[in-house]
């Protein structure tokens, strides 16, 4: 964490937190490489085959969604087996869940069953999804994952908000990995309180320390460098280390919402809502994946993720380098 | 590492300030009421601990959850002897509901919500100036893990004074579901006793100031000497033994006490048989051999089940406990469960004793549980 009452001071002995594994549940998006651009819009995440099956069985969507995002992730970082069993510290690895309206279709849809024919309407396998925190609970149980487990609900900044309190975490030493889960579901609730159309999407990444990771073999994507949630874009990007020096050679961002568009002018920029519609809590994330593919590939320079602007009550910024 | 509590506040169905919640809580009466947020007719559920502030003539209105939340950090940073600028302060709030309350009347009844009244940063941005801001929706032990996290900014360095929060107002789909899948509906909430048939929501907001040791001008009200944060990853909504032994031991290893050290214990007590069993059984294994044991008492008799403030606001009547040398009982507490026999739990009237660390639980759906650990300032 870092915030605008103190200075930004790099701890020397703080735990360097790197990115090992990417998975996502995306409708017209194959691979995170994709999310660079020109999507292909086609393939990707299939909603008919990939939420369906017993283990979805009496999960509301966003649950569904998550735990394929995470079931890819952790794959990816090499952490499951051919089981799909989690191998990795079950005790320590922390879940954190960024979502806004993950569960708002299942709290009206509730309301709605109430005014029509009273609770004896309802069904009790309802119950998990009245609390906001029913993802984090199901991804956890899924892997038997006990660590610390943590759902941000914190409007547009929410997905980087929520990798920045995993690295917490982990720099805390309260956990030894962290499975980060950007996820919203389509459906009219989401439509109606967003005024557009809602899109599927769930994304996540694996986040572990950096001499953790080497030591088992795992692939460094991407390293979380620095971040901060302050009043505005420029009071962010000062809290968050970035400056004028810092080479940044992709900058992930809302063109409308940022504000005053001179900052980093020379940077290629990419609006991923822009090409994929609506993220809000899913958007921190998947810019973490567009991070670690810009940072896998040729391109130069570090990656730059923020969210919130003059609309919002805040912005958050995220730097990240190789 | 301890930090230090400087700033305290709190409101609930049995008062608007930490003092007046403890005092009712000596006094003991009994504090449900019937059902009046909700129409009655579409419930079993009979009874609940709302605070009485809607708008005379009945019906709902938006943001009382908001309302709550601004009201108890204003009052916790003054007492702090902070101003209302907290531009430089983190805000961390707990909740389980965040504001679906207001998402249900928008839905419904066409309530004027937007997206941006969902998560509270927003509230906190116009009325304080804040935006180090972050709401968790860590259902009941939610509280208790953004203490956790306060305690890992001050620890790390990233902050100096961290405001600690938690707010939620009813909401019928919660409140409902509840009813729906409790067989026996409670007409009260009766925390380990024989009696016990389950949880009734209540509603309320807590607030902490925690500042690094040494740091702070306002009283020093108590310490926090460590807090866990864990998960079940057992079940969706039931309590597991396992996990909360986990939270409880790595409590104590955080706090670097023994639980021969613990002079009181504020339960979770959430008046369902589950809970109730599982939370009984694993502090008697726990203190088994620890010499006579804790005092313990359970607020949520009184306060109904304030979720996600819940577990805060007992650590506040923990703090007042210590400072008064005096706990208050668990109302209706008269034939305690088997599963608690040996355990020392306050009944019928108020217990003095010398306390001077307090441990806290609080366990959430989803399997999360987090545990405090404070000390009495002396």
């Amino acid at each position: 964490m870092s915030t605008t009452s103190t200075a930004h001071t790099r701890n020397p002995n703080a735990r360097e937190v790197v990115v090992t594994g990417i998975g996502l549940a995306l409708p017209g998006v194959a691979t995170y490489g994709d999310l660079l651009g020109p999507l292909p819009g086609v393939g990707g995440f299939d909603l008919a085959t990939g939420l369906s099956g017993r283990e979805m069985r009496h999960k509301d969507r966003a649950s569904r969604l998550a735990l394929r995002a995470a079931e890819s992730a952790l794959h990816d970082a090499g952490l499951t087996d051919a089981h799909a069993t989690f191998t990795g510290a079950a005790d320590s690895t922390a879940v954190v869940v960024s979502t806004n309206l993950g569960n708002a279709d299942s709290v009206c849809e509730a309301i709605d069953t109430i005014t029509r024919a009273g609770v004896r309407g309802l069904s009790p396998l309802g119950l998990p999804q009245t609390s906001s925190n029913v993802i984090a609970g199901w991804v956890a149980i899924r892997y038997r994952l006990r660590g610390p487990n943590l759902t941000v609900c914190n409007g547009v900044t929410s997905g980087l908000d929520a990798l920045a309190w995993a690295r917490s975490l982990i720099v805390a030493r309260r956990a030894e990995a962290a499975v980060v889960v950007g996820v919203e579901p389509a459906n009219d609730v989401v439509t109606k309180m967003l005024g557009e159309q809602s899109t599927d999407a769930a994304v996540a990444v694996v986040l572990e320390p950096a001499d953790a990771a080497a030591s088992r073999g795992a692939r460094p994507r991407a390293t979380i460098t620095g971040y901060a949630r302050a009043r505005n874009l420029a009071a962010a990007l000062a809290s968050a280390g970035v400056t004028e020096e810092k080479s940044v050679g992709l900058w992930l961002v809302d063109e409308a919402g940022a504000g005053p568009g001179h900052l980093l002018v020379a940077t290629r920029r990419i609006d991923l809502e822009a090409q994929l519609g609506p993220l809000s809590g899913a958007l921190g994330v998947l810019q973490c994946a567009a991070a670690a593919a810009h940072l896998e590939s040729d391109a130069t320079g570090n990656v730059l993720a923020t969210a919130g602007g003059p609309r919002h009550d805040a912005a958050s910024a995220l730097l990240l380098t190789p | 590492m301890t930090r230090d509590i400087t700033g305290m506040a709190a409101i609930a169905n049995i008062g608007a300030s930490p003092q007046e919640i403890f005092a009712a809580l000596c006094a003991g009466q009994e504090s449900r009421k019937p059902l009046k947020a909700f129409d009655p007719d579409k419930y079993r559920a009979a009874y609940a601990y709302e605070i009485d502030d809607r708008p005379e003539g009945g019906g709902d209105i938006p943001r009382r959850a908001t309302h709550w939340l601004t009201t108890v950090v204003r009052q916790a940073v003054a007492d702090a002897g902070l101003g209302e600028d907290l531009s430089h302060v983190p805000v961390l709030v707990g909740t389980t509901m965040r504001e679906q309350r207001s998402l249900e009347l928008w839905w419904r009844d066409h309530a004027d919500v937007a997206l941006e009244d969902l998560h509270f940063g927003t509230a906190l941005k116009e009325t304080f100036g804040a935006s180090t801001t972050y709401t968790f929706a860590n259902a009941c032990s939610a509280t208790l893990n953004a203490l956790g996290m306060a305690t890992d900014m001050i620890d790390l360095g990233t902050a100096d004074t961290v405001v600690v929060a938690g707010t939620d107002a009813a909401t019928e789909s919660g409140f409902g579901t509840l009813d729906r899948v409790q067989n026996d509906t409670p007409d009260a909430l009766r925390p380990f006793d024989a009696t016990h048939k389950g949880m009734l929501m209540g509603e309320g907001a807590a607030a902490v100031v925690v500042q690094r040791a040494g740091t702070g001008n306002g009283p020093l009200h108590a310490r926090v000497r460590g807090v866990s944060m864990n998960c079940d990853a057992h079940h969706a909504t039931a309590p597991d033994p396992d996990g909360i032994t986990r939270a409880v031991q790595d409590a104590y290893r955080r706090a670097g006490v023994r639980a021969q050290d613990i002079d009181l214990v504020m339960l979770h007590g959430s008046g369902t048989p589950r809970n109730d069993q599982t939370e009984s059984s694993v502090l008697r294994h726990i203190f088994h051999g620890a010499g006579p044991g804790p005092r313990m008492t359970a607020i949520k008799a009184m306060t109904g089940h304030t979720l996600g403030g819940s577990g805060l606001l007992s650590l506040l009547m923990a703090v007042l406990a210590m400072k008064e040398g005096t706990v208050p009982p668990v109302l209706g507490l008269t034939d305690p469960i088997p599963e608690a026999a040996g355990l020392d739990l306050v009944q019928g009237s108020p217990a003095a004793g010398d306390l001077s660390i307090a441990q806290v639980d609080a366990f959430g759906f989803g399997g999360i549980n987090a545990v405090a650990i404070v000390e009495a300032a002396l």
